[in-house]
């Protein structure tokens, strides 16, 4: 193992702490230059622990979907492979989706991380930067020549998350109480969420939705965006996604 | 983009018009009112120290946690009594 003049403290420390198998840290020691092998093992522990109970806080319909103790035995496989990369625990899980998805004991469920997906994007969207939501009478003011040109800048918490399967209705109802029935999961659904307030709220989009906002929340004028959902859906209905994002809160400014 | 020149002002400016008179094309998800409720989620995330709460012995699970060859669940959750993607007969997403 490196010594600390090649490595920094910190780097040193957390090698090892995520790989049981290379014992402490050389520079560990305890008082009285007492051996500190246990002393950190029980750190390891709490950091494993702690982590996963963050985990299960953040994504409480996956872990409800396959039961606490798979749950969590997975979440301790993901600590490992996947240490915090930063400070703020509340950036953590930011890849469990993609581990879900190749997790080969969640097979049977291909679903399973489009709903995690979902609960991330969830967090992300309570925690994002608070911003007044663009009204309608903000686009009514719009001059009617400069409207398919326009740029309209997405509301900070607004995330879209695009399913082959019945992954909100998934979400939903293992967010609520109350039993679960069974689900035909082979519908495809795609979420917006939203917090244009204080309340984080998830819709369904129609079809074609997704690629509107999509192409508007990447920087593309409205014209732009209306053209690529009418590609993807010839019966796309402008109108009614304009009403749509408009109650949804997704939109925070014009740049026109 | 090619098809810009498709989408005309009269176009999006008729868009326009009936999205700020009708309602909007959006299902609100039934679950998002128990979502709503849940707004502590992250708030309260901090480390925690699971000794104290004397759920296990301290260092006992560390290397059992790690152990890459142990995973041996099958999920028990609500997933066994939701449907596991059988073919649907509905047209994808309406």
């Amino acid at each position: 193992m490196p010594n600390m003049r090649e490595m920094p403290y910190a780097e040193a420390f957390a090698g090892t702490l995520f790989s049981p198998g290379r014992g402490k840290p050389e520079f560990l020691v305890g008082p009285n230059g007492k051996g500190a092998e246990r002393r950190f093992e029980v750190y390891r522990n709490n950091v494993s622990v702690g982590l996963v109970n963050a985990l299960a806080s953040m994504f409480p319909a996956t872990q409800r979907i396959v039961g606490e103790e798979f749950f969590r035995a997975m979440a301790r496989r993901y600590v490992r492979d996947h240490p915090p990369r930063s400070r703020l625990l509340v950036e953590y899980g930011q890849d469990l989706a993609t581990f879900i998805a190749g997790f080969k004991p969640l097979a049977g469920m291909p679903w399973l991380a489009d709903v995690a997906k979902i609960e991330r994007a969830w967090l992300d969207a309570y925690h994002a930067a608070d911003a007044a939501p663009l009204v309608g009478e903000e686009l009514a003011a719009i001059p009617e020549n400069r409207l398919v040109d326009t740029i309209l800048v997405a509301h900070p918490a607004a995330r879209l998350v695009r399913s082959r399967h019945a992954a909100v209705t998934i979400f939903s109802v293992n967010r609520r109480e109350g039993e679960v029935g069974a689900i035909e999961t082979d519908i495809a659904e795609d979420a917006l969420i939203t917090r244009p307030h204080l309340d984080v709220a998830i819709r369904i989009l129609p079809a074609g939705g997704a690629v509107f906002l999509e192409t508007l929340f990447s920087g593309h004028p409205l014209g732009e965006a209306a053209a690529a959902a009418l590609a993807e859906c010839p019966t796309f209905d402008l109108g009614a996604n304009i009403a749509g994002m408009i109650e949804a809160g997704a939109l925070a400014d014009i740049r026109q | 983009m090619s098809t810009k020149s498709v989408i005309t002002t009269a176009f999006v400016a008729g868009a326009l018009a009936s999205a700020l008179s009708a309602g909007s094309a959006f299902v609100t998800a039934t679950g998002a009112a128990a979502a709503d409720q849940e707004k502590c989620y992250g708030v309260a995330l901090k480390g925690q120290n699971d000794c104290a709460a004397g759920a296990h012995s301290c260092q006992g699970q560390s290397t059992m946690d790690f152990d890459p060859d142990s995973f041996k669940l099958v999920p028990a959750g609500t997933c066994l009594s939701m449907d596991m993607g059988k073919p649907s007969l509905k047209p994808m997403n309406g």
